[in-house]
């Protein structure tokens, strides 16, 4: 029996969004793992959170300073930061201006 | 001191391939093997795959980067990390909750790889080949041998304790590390061949054929459910357990939630490309369940050229993903009991697959016993052990907080809000709904009096569970006689 046009979609939708997609992401954790310890080699540490992310968590923490959790959410982000002015090569896609504008927070 | 710093330094995975490797052999198992062909042969072929795969991004795979980020955020087993985050509370008894249900679980799971190691051994043996092999007669003659079972079942747990005494780098990550990989290439060789052979393609067209009647049957939706959820293995603690071995600058989303959850549905899906062509080319009953793995394949592999070496190939490699689902459900104990008593690592592996073998032995003896086990502890016992850790994220920790401080910390993807209201909510509900649905449609069925019997022993758990939690934190703070805690 011959697969109909909708059968061969199915399989194929199928296809790409599991085992597609798993090889795609199982690529790219080995591949940015390697970078990760290419460069914890090369400079001791990487910085820990991207733009993005770090953004959200300095956020967080001016809306939640007497959090529980807002001591070690500032440690966090302040070693972060700290990391991103010591290193040569980010790991994560950071611009030398978009650094240069990191402070860190004081409690 | 230096059994003190031994017990301190803890481990961590040796390589990346390796933590992705143990994720997908601890979740890959029977589940994905028999359970996913037939529950989507049952439920409209191509319709079931659609709505599974809507559930699973939406439900399984936020779920499993919750389950991870506290194994990693905490670098604790299930009860040292319900302790760390609910402090002093009572709730703290839900880890023990969490342990008792994946013990109970694997009590009945030990004997079912223990099934598997059989067929894998008498498939080396070439018994499937052997002239006048009759392979309803030989599954009756091995259920029906206690001796045989329970053998089975103890070599299975010598095996597990064998490669689990070594530890997280040195065991499980060695073992997996080549049977991952050589489950997925053996399940692509098989599905090849059945798809090559006369009439393979008319099990693809039952199986990929949309029937978009079954969209608007709950039932479907409900499979979906079950099997989005708990084939991933959300909510079993190994998640949580693995996640714990990770080091500061893993990754969890990528890793611990999208590989894992679409990895593992990806081997289901060659366990459907393995099975279904042949099942058609050899005009076997589909839904046939367990049965079409032990009896109608162990019939046909025998009769394809070079049957023999498809026996092996099949049955390897299911007892492959058996073995390493054994070894993740077991460490979840193992690292538990290492980490809440003085007992070493060899202690805790003793003690963890002794108990399981010790409680597994009525579902190696009797199937009808392990049938109502997988129906108390997988129906009530797994949804309350999922609900258990996720209102951990979701009610304790706070799915934003958790998010911007360790969801997205070192992450290979960045998990946007959106997975707040999913892990908060969503999971949640489903969960509740599963447990209601499994009470309402036993209710007048022969499962009547187990499902009052499953809800009653799963009440009695977290009650008994709180009790003895409080108990045991009251006895160690209260000073010694000596003076000391």
């Amino acid at each position: 029996m011959a697969l109909s046009a909708v059968a061969w979609a199915t399989m194929l939708f199928a296809i790409v969004v599991l085992p597609g997609v798993a090889t795609v992401v199982l690529v790219r954790s080995l591949r940015t793992e390697e970078r990760k310890l290419t460069l914890i080699r090369e400079q001791g540490s990487i910085d820990s959170y991207s733009p993005r992310a770090l953004e959200e968590l300095r956020e967080w923490i001016h809306a939640n300073p007497n959090d529980p959790y807002a001591s070690e959410a500032r440690e966090r982000y302040n070693e972060c930061v700290q990391t991103l002015r010591e290193s040569d090569e980010p790991y994560y896609d950071w611009s030398a201006d978009q650094i240069e504008t990191l402070e860190t927070i004081e409690e | 001191m230096e059994e003190s710093e031994a017990r301190t330094a803890r481990e961590e995975w040796g390589s990346r391939f390796g933590f992705l490797m143990a994720m997908l052999g601890a979740m890959v198992g029977a589940g994905n093997i028999w359970r996913m062909p037939f529950t989507t042969g049952q439920n409209g072929g191509g319709t079931f795959l659609v709505i599974y795969v809507l559930l699973l991004y939406l439900i399984a795979i936020p779920g499993l980067m919750a389950e991870t980020m506290i194994g990693r955020y905490t670098n604790n087993g299930v009860i040292g990390t319900f302790r760390e985050l609910l402090g002093g509370g009572t709730g703290r008894g839900l880890g023990l909750v969490v342990l008792i249900v994946n013990v109970a679980l694997m009590s009945y799971y030990a004997p079912i790889i223990g099934w598997a190691l059989y067929y894998a051994g008498h498939s080396l043996l070439l018994t499937f080949t052997q002239a006048g092999f009759q392979p309803q007669a030989f599954w009756d003659g091995f259920i029906s041998s206690p001796m045989l079972v329970i053998g089975m079942h103890t070599l299975t747990m010598a095996g597990l304790a064998g490669v689990l005494v070594f530890g997280i780098r040195r065991g499980i990550e060695r073992v997996v590390k080549w049977m991952i990989p050589l489950l997925v290439v053996a399940l692509i060789a098989v599905g090849v061949r059945g798809i090559t052979l006369p009439g393979g393609m008319d099990g693809l067209a039952f199986i990929f054929t949309p029937d978009w009647t079954y969209l608007t049957r709950g039932s479907t939706w409900v499979a979906a459910l079950g099997q989005a959820l708990f084939s991933t293995g959300l909510g079993w603690g190994i998640a949580l357990t693995y996640g714990s071995y990770l080091g500061r600058y893993d990754d969890v989303p990528l890793g611990g939630g999208l590989f894992t959850a679409v990895g593992n549905t990806s081997i289901g899906l060659l366990a459907v490309f393995a099975t279904f062509p042949v099942v058609f080319a050899f005009g076997l009953e589909p839904s046939a369940g367990s049965n079409l793995l032990f009896i109608s394949l162990a019939e046909v592999f025998p009769q394809l050229p070079g049957g023999w070496m498809w026996a092996i190939v099949f049955f390897v490699s299911f007892f492959f993903a058996t073995f390493t689902s054994g070894l993740g459900i077991t460490e979840v104990g193992v690292t538990t009991v290492s980490e809440e008593t003085r007992l070493s690592r060899t202690g805790s592996v003793l003690a963890i697959c002794g108990a399981i073998w010790l409680f597994g032995l009525p579902s190696a003896y009797s199937s009808s016993f392990l049938g109502q086990m997988d129906f108390m502890f997988g129906t009530f016992g797994l949804p309350l052990a999922t609900l258990s850790i996720i209102a951990l994220v979701a009610w304790k920790l706070g799915p934003e907080r958790a998010r911007v401080i360790e969801l997205n910390r070192c992450a290979g993807i960045y998990v946007g809000q959106w997975w707040n209201p999913v892990v908060k909510y969503v999971i949640p509900v489903v969960v509740v709904f599963i447990i209601g649905y499994g009470v309402v449609s036993s209710i007048g069925t022969e499962n009547q009096t187990l499902m009052i019997l499953g809800v009653a022993l799963m009440a009695a758990l977290v009650v008994g569970s709180t009790v003895a939690m409080g108990v045991v934190e009251n006895a160690a703070r209260t000073p010694t006689s000596e003076g000391g805690e």
